[in-house]
């Protein structure tokens, strides 16, 4: 029985090739998406992971850095540097706007930093140097590539030209591409002096930070200190939840799809093998028996399907970035678990139809011209 | 040869009513991914024109609404009334905040406004008695179990909800509070130097007195007023809709490509499957002389059929499966029924009408007249 499953399972190559590939597509779309989620989630951290200060300190009532808005008074960072157990106190002024070069648009992120500190800024430059003048501004180096600019080219940020003087490598996603220019510069355009958006604290050796944090918080007013892992995880969760809904939904319409799929390859093949059933049951073989190769065959070419898929995800879905770079995927191993484990349930439900035809196949077919 | 095709999709209905299904199926997921698309542009546009004003006046060089800074001095409201043919200047300034609660985070943006451009779709409730009062979206108020006259924290300032509406953009829930919350919000937090610290005013909305000259009170405005730009809603609706391109393009752009690719592969498999199984009815037509050209356009009528039958289900199916997304996820807006994307969508299913009968082509070209002759 189990020969005859495979041998009429393979007699309908096409059938079989065809319809495991439109289900790979179906999960393909789940783990696409899932991955770029994904990505997405792990760049908007990019920043602050590279910075990684021991503590961040922000405006009370702020937990983040992403899409937010902080004000810290100037003076709190030097009662803060003040502290013995703190090392160094590097503040920045953070901007969330629309930056424009050559026509090209996008949503980005704008650190201000102090002159001659290079504690916050970019961490890797592939090309041109630091900012040491007046509007000068350095870039994603994706950017570079989607607005096709060089260095000494300008870049519009609300009534301000900035220079472009370097390219940053690691600081682009689609939701948050990271620029840098002079704080000063940032000040002018905010018409907004005295205040820091964020300060990153560096502590002393042997210092427990948690103890800092709550220090910092009992010192000074109307602040919030958070240790850099909390910090950092409170971005991570806000960029997750956001993809939380609409990652299940897509994930739903796409199993329903290979459900549907799955179901219809089934039937196809059963209905070419009416005859050759009703056969089988005319020589004794029970139906249970034919229903379990039914579901066999459902199960094979889902596994085949989520295998394509898995492999695609392996080995093409990472190449997707040369391609369209402004796009950063992610494809981690619990995704390809748990698109596997959907798998399952989408052959079972694929089965059921096809299976229940099986059932009522007559084997007084077989007497039939 | 309609009557024929007709025929064999009726020789096995249970067969072909599966078929369409999948077909329709393929066809809700490709219109359920680019009325996402399209959703998120909709709301995008409808942000900007729901704030009922003539013109808005942005800091010079801020040419969008959504997701940028703006900040234009207090003065220039002054300013900008005294130009010959505008009415009145509404202001109006943005707060990107994180609301957080049992640790949930969700970023929202709040709109403060005064005497225009508050909540348009009001649900529930008021706009606002007092300043502490909040008008929060439908998705804030389902995903948080929030309710008329509960508690609001931002940044530690406790708002009351007053109302719930229905406006997001860009994945983000809209809220609504008035100046006098914004200035309590402010001076309670005391976290920075003075008030002018923060951004006060984003954008005049400009209401202009009856028949003036849209693009004369433009000119006259950025001629007398150089802190500010000039735009009609729409410019800067468009303008929104450009920036959300960038953002959404090339990720939908890529999951729309293998939904097709999806399409092509499931049309291309019911048509071989098909052409496969009834492998033997066309030897019979061609034994009787039916040529190979005929043939293959009887492939295609076939798929075709299929696909016409398919796209009314397809579209309920996108329309059912839309209104569920909406209703358990507020904060998005699936538009399916978008004039020109659907019809280039269903353009494309009937393309792949054409393409997948190319698939079991080889078939009915190897298919030997022969088997028409043979036992069964």
């Amino acid at each position: 029985m189990f020969k005859w499953t495979f041998k009429s399972l393979f007699s309908q190559k096409a059938t079989l090739f065809a319809s495991s590939f439109g289900v790979a597509s179906a999960f393909i779309l789940v783990i696409f998406f899932s991955s770029v989620w994904q990505g997405e989630a792990e760049q908007i951290i990019a920043y602050p992971n590279k910075m990684e200060p021991d503590i961040w300190v922000m405006q009370k009532g702020v937990e983040n850095l992403h899409m937010s808005m902080s004000f810290v008074w100037d003076w709190k960072a030097k009662l803060i540097e003040d502290m013995p157990e703190v090392k160094r106190v590097t503040p920045i002024l953070y901007l969330n706007s629309v930056i424009v070069a050559k026509e090209k648009k996008l949503f980005g992120f704008v650190v201000g930093l102090l002159d001659k500190d290079d504690r916050a800024g970019p961490w890797e430059l592939t090309q041109g140097r630091g900012i040491e003048g007046e509007n000068e501004i350095v870039v994603p180096d994706v950017f570079r590539e989607l607005a096709s600019l060089e260095l000494g080219d300008t870049i519009q940020l609300a009534d301000r030209s900035f220079n472009i003087v370097a390219f940053s490598k690691g600081t682009y996603s689609s939701a948050n591409p990271v620029f840098f220019v002079r704080l000063i510069d940032l000040e002018k355009l905010l018409s907004s002096f005295g205040t820091f958006s964020y300060l990153l604290v560096d502590s002393n050796e042997g210092v427990d930070n948690d103890r800092l944090v709550e220090k910092i918080k009992q010192k000074v007013s109307k602040v919030n200190a958070l240790t850099h892992q909390a910090f950092v995880a409170n971005d991570f969760a806000l960029a997750k939840q956001m993809g939380v809904e609409i990652i299940f939904t897509m994930t739903l319409i796409c199993s329903i799809l290979a459900v549907l799929i799955i179901a219809y390859s089934s039937f196809a093949l059963v209905s070419v093998q009416t005859g050759e059933i009703a056969i089988l049951k005319a020589l004794g073989v029970r139906s249970p028996l034919v229903f379990m190769s039914v579901i066999i065959q459902s199960l094979f070419m889902t596994m085949l399907a989520f295998l394509v898929a898995s492999l695609f995800s392996l080995w093409v879905l990472p190449l997707i970035p040369e391609l369209v770079p402004q796009i950063t995927v992610r494809p981690t191993t619990s995704l390809l678990v748990s698109v596997g484990a959907i798998a399952f349930i989408v052959a079972a439900l694929g089965a059921i139809f096809p299976a229940y035809k099986v059932l009522s196949i007559d084997p007084a077919l077989v007497y039939k011209n | 040869m309609l009557k024929l095709a007709f025929k064999l999709l009726g020789y096995d209905k249970q067969k072909t009513l599966f078929t369409v299904l999948a077909l329709a199926a393929v066809i809700s997921v490709i219109l359920i991914l680019e009325g996402f698309e399209q959703g998120q542009y909709t709301q995008l546009e409808q942000v900007v024109l729901n704030r009922n004003a003539d013109l808005i006046a942005a800091q010079s060089g801020v040419e969008n609404f959504i997701a940028t800074r703006s900040v234009i001095p207090q003065l220039s409201r002054i300013d900008v009334e005294a130009v010959e043919g505008v009415k009145q200047a509404h202001p109006i300034t943005a707060l990107p905040i994180i609301y957080k609660k049992d640790n949930l985070r969700t970023p929202v943006y709040i709109i403060v406004y005064d005497s225009s451009g508050g909540p348009s779709e009001l649900l529930e409730g008021r706009a606002f008695q007092y300043g502490s009062n909040i008008v929060i979206d439908k998705s804030l108020s389902e995903k948080y179990g929030l309710k008329i006259d509960d508690e609001f924290v931002v940044n530690e300032f406790k708002f009351t909800i007053s109302g719930i509406t229905n406006e997001s953009a860009f994945m983000m829930p809209f809220a609504f509070i008035n100046y006098d919350g914004m200035i309590d919000l402010f001076l309670e937090s005391d976290i920075a130097p003075d008030l002018s610290t923060f951004p006060l005013l984003s954008f005049l909305l400009v209401e202009l007195k009856p028949n003036a000259d849209k693009q004369q009170v433009i000119r006259m405005l950025e001629a007398s007023v150089p802190s500010v730009d000039v735009h009609t809603a729409e410019e800067i609706a468009k303008n929104d809709i450009v920036l959300g391109r960038t953002f959404f393009e090339p990720i939908m752009g890529v999951l729309v490509s293998v939904g097709y690719v999806i399409g092509l592969l499931v049309v291309g498999l019911i048509m071989y499957s098909d052409i496969s199984a009834s492998r033997k009815s066309y030897a019979v037509l061609k034994a009787i002389g039916f040529p190979i050209k005929k043939l293959f356009r009887m492939v295609v009528l076939q798929s075709s059929l299929l696909i016409l039958m398919a796209i009314p289900i397809g579209t309920l199916l996108a329309l059912i499966s839309a209104m569920s997304i909406e209703m358990s996820e507020p904060i998005y807006l699936i538009e399916i029924v978008n004039t020109t994307v659907y019809y280039q969508t269903l353009g494309a299913c009937l393309a792949f009408a054409l393409v997948s009968g190319l698939f079991p082509l080889v078939i009915i070209y190897r298919s030997d007249p022969m088997l028409a002759f043979q036992m069964s």
